[in-house]
């Protein structure tokens, strides 16, 4: 993918550089989390009264922020930036592994139902469709539940299970995609040459429909990964995320979503709980959604 | 096969012409029609699976309720007696036909199931079914008042606000599309669908509500003037994708040669833009309307349980965490009776506005 990036087009607009710079430094700063957090995310204080402090700008006189907690406290004495910091890693790990399973779903039956043709592709549209008909987030809440009493509190499970469910809603999308685009390719005679030739259906698939359909697949996956984060904050909002998919997880997980359920109760003390993580995850999908539009804009520049 | 015959142009032959294609038209109907129920029973039937797959009972879910804290557990004989007046003791596929068909009781009387319009009785709201939980108005209100009503107006009235917004702001940012404007609008687009919709309502709350004064926290509904935050909150998304779509299918559209041709002979830019390039966008545009206005639906779950508003997503919402098998499985075929409706009236409507679509319909290639 390196390769095939326009790079020189890309760096003279300003949008791609602030979409590159962006991903960078919060790439950054989930890989040095642990050096870059003031605290543990996970540490209580509620000993020394550091519970649900103002941030540190704020000059309340009955409780004074406090400089060691730039960004103030939670209900439990958790440190906000800490477990902001933190919470990227949980937003990166899951924009890298659900989005490119959902992917590879989607590829795989979009191009089976393409290339099949006939009776499967008809019974395999009736099936997308049929998931396309039900409520994403209903559908997302309920895999979550049934899953969160299988699996054993840890930091793993809560996001596997977010994994599994954005893959089951969202594969139906790509699929229907690549249905149609693998439809399209198919009937064009360098098809029907291989084919002639005595290539094996998987040769053909592989060697001349897959590499043809991958920028769709491309463009597909930088314009969902917005889509999981922002999953991810309205699940955690509404309290079945990653942080609780599990009972007790909301103390071995932080993640942007959590951050909302906690920031919940306390916005009328302090409502930058709840506008910093969503200023985080503004930034993110800003970014991804700027440099999908660049990749868009570049493939329609070169057609013509 | 149809070729020969629609080629044919004597009077006798338009005449069996005409009722020919009455018949496939009657045939592509019933497939339709055919694929519909088939789509429904099979969403009915992936969410029943599921939510019976969600561990516990309706009965011993009150965990989080006040009831635990009481210790107001409902004891195993009256669990049992309950799951049986409810039929959760039957074999699943026995409840799945009961719920659909309908089923023989002891006394040989015959209940009917969705398919006479009874979505069953509710589990956690006593006494009442489901249909009267949703359609049913309180007493001596109109339609209008009942879940659905009041759901179904809010939707409506965000779907406007997405439409009437996003459909110009798209136009006018391809239709100047080198300028500043269009350059903030673009990135201004990218902001608002980064934003997820509860930070947006609790924004409004805190800065029009406590900090303004402008609106009430706990409105009273009958005062249209209140409606414009949640519809507003609601419409954000669908409003800033439905104007990058229509942005990004004019752009590409502009670039024809047929609309250069028609700029060189001399039409001024607003009829090109109105005649030639619109009704060329209006069909890709009106493929994505369709399930962008269905998601404003699941939009309803949050927007109404943060103004408290009486429609039927937050009812979804409770329905599911407290085990309302029949309240789930009503609302999900609420929900996917509405955008199965919705895409069937999409294929409509893209054939009455592409002519290109109609006619490779009644060549056969379905």
């Amino acid at each position: 993918m390196m390769m095939f990036f326009p790079w020189k087009r890309a760096l003279r607009k300003k949008t791609v550089w602030f979409s590159l710079i962006v991903m960078l430094a919060l790439g950054m700063v989930a890989a040095f989390a642990p050096w870059l957090a003031p605290h543990d995310p996970y540490q209580w204080s509620l000993v020394g009264a550091h519970s649900s402090l103002p941030p540190m700008w704020v000059n309340n006189p009955f409780k004074p922020g406090l400089a060691i907690y730039p960004l103030g406290t939670d209900n439990y004495g958790r440190d906000v930036l800490s477990r902001l910091i933190f919470g990227t890693r949980t937003a990166f790990f899951l924009a890298l592994t659900a989005v490119p399973l959902a992917a590879f779903i989607g590829t795989l039956v979009g191009l089976i139902s393409g290339y099949a043709g006939g009776r499967l592709d008809a019974a395999i549209m009736l099936f997308s469709d049929m998931i396309q008909s039900l409520p994403g987030i209903m559908f997302l809440v309920i895999i979550v539940l049934i899953f969160r009493s299988m699996l054993s509190p840890s930091w793993l499970h809560g996001l596997i299970t977010l994994v599994i469910g954005f893959a089951a809603v969202s594969w139906v999308g790509l699929a229907r995609q690549i249905r149609i685009n693998v439809m399209l390719i198919k009937s064009q005679l360098f098809v029907e040459a291989a084919v002639g030739l005595g290539a094996s259906p998987l040769f053909v698939i592989t060697q001349h429909l897959f590499p043809n359909v991958l920028h769709v697949i491309l463009v597909w996956i930088i314009n969902n990964i917005p889509a999981v984060i922002l999953l991810e904050a309205v699940l955690g909002y509404i309290g079945v995320g990653v942080t609780s998919a599990i009972d007790g997880g909301e103390f071995t997980v932080t993640s942007w979503g959590g951050m909302f359920f906690s920031g919940r109760s306390a916005l009328s003390r302090n409502p930058l709980m709840l506008m910093i993580p969503s200023l985080c995850i503004l930034l993110i999908s800003m970014s991804f959604i700027l440099l999908g539009d660049f990749l868009n804009e570049t493939t329609r520049q070169e057609q013509e | 096969m149809p070729h020969r015959i629609f080629s044919c142009s004597s009077q006798c032959c338009l005449a069996r012409k005409a009722k020919i294609m009455g018949k496939t038209i009657l045939r592509i109907l019933l497939r339709k029609f055919a694929r519909v129920i088939a789509i429904l029973v099979g969403a009915t039937l992936i969410m029943f699976l599921l939510m019976h797959a969600i561990p516990g009972n309706p009965w011993g879910n009150y965990s989080s309720s006040p009831r635990m804290m009481l210790g107001m557990y409902i004891d195993k004989s009256t669990q049992l007696a309950l799951s049986h007046h409810f039929g959760l003791d039957l074999p699943l596929w026995r409840q799945f036909t009961r719920y659909i068909l309908g089923d023989f009781e002891k006394d040989g009387s015959f209940t009917c199931g969705v398919v006479c319009g009874n979505l069953g009785p509710s589990i956690q709201q006593r006494g009442r079914t489901v249909q009267a939980v949703l359609f049913e108005p309180p007493k001596g209100m109109t339609f209008w008042e009942s879940r659905f009503g009041y759901s179904i107006r809010l939707v409506l009235f965000g779907s406007l606000i997405a439409v009437g917004l996003g459909i110009p702001l798209g136009i006018l940012s391809a239709a100047k599309s080198k300028s500043v404007i269009s350059r903030i609008i673009s990135v201004g687009l990218a902001a608002l669908i980064s934003i997820p919709n509860f930070v947006l309502g609790l924004l409004a709350i805190i800065v029009l509500a406590s900090w303004l004064k402008l609106i009430r926290v706990l409105p009273d509904w009958s005062n249209p003037s209140n409606w414009i935050i949640p519809a507003f909150v609601l419409a954000v998304m669908p409003m800033a994708s439905i104007a990058r779509v229509m942005r990004a299918s004019l752009m590409n559209i502009l670039s024809e040669d047929y609309v250069r041709t028609a700029r060189a002979k001399g039409l001024t830019r607003t009829r090109v833009m109105l005649v030639h390039v619109m009704r060329n966008a209006l069909v890709p545009m009106i493929t994505f309307l369709g399930p962008t206005l269905m998601e404003m639906f699941t939009g309803l779950f949050i927007v109404e349980s943060l103004y408290s508003f009486p429609g039927f997503g937050r009812e979804y919402w409770k329905a599911v965490l407290s085990l309302d098998y029949p309240m789930i499985m009503g609302l999900t075929l609420l929900y996917a009776t509405g955008i199965v409706l919705v895409f069937v009236l999409i294929d409509v409507l893209c054939a009455i506005l592409d002519p290109r679509i109609r006619s490779v319909k009644q060549r056969g290639a379905v």
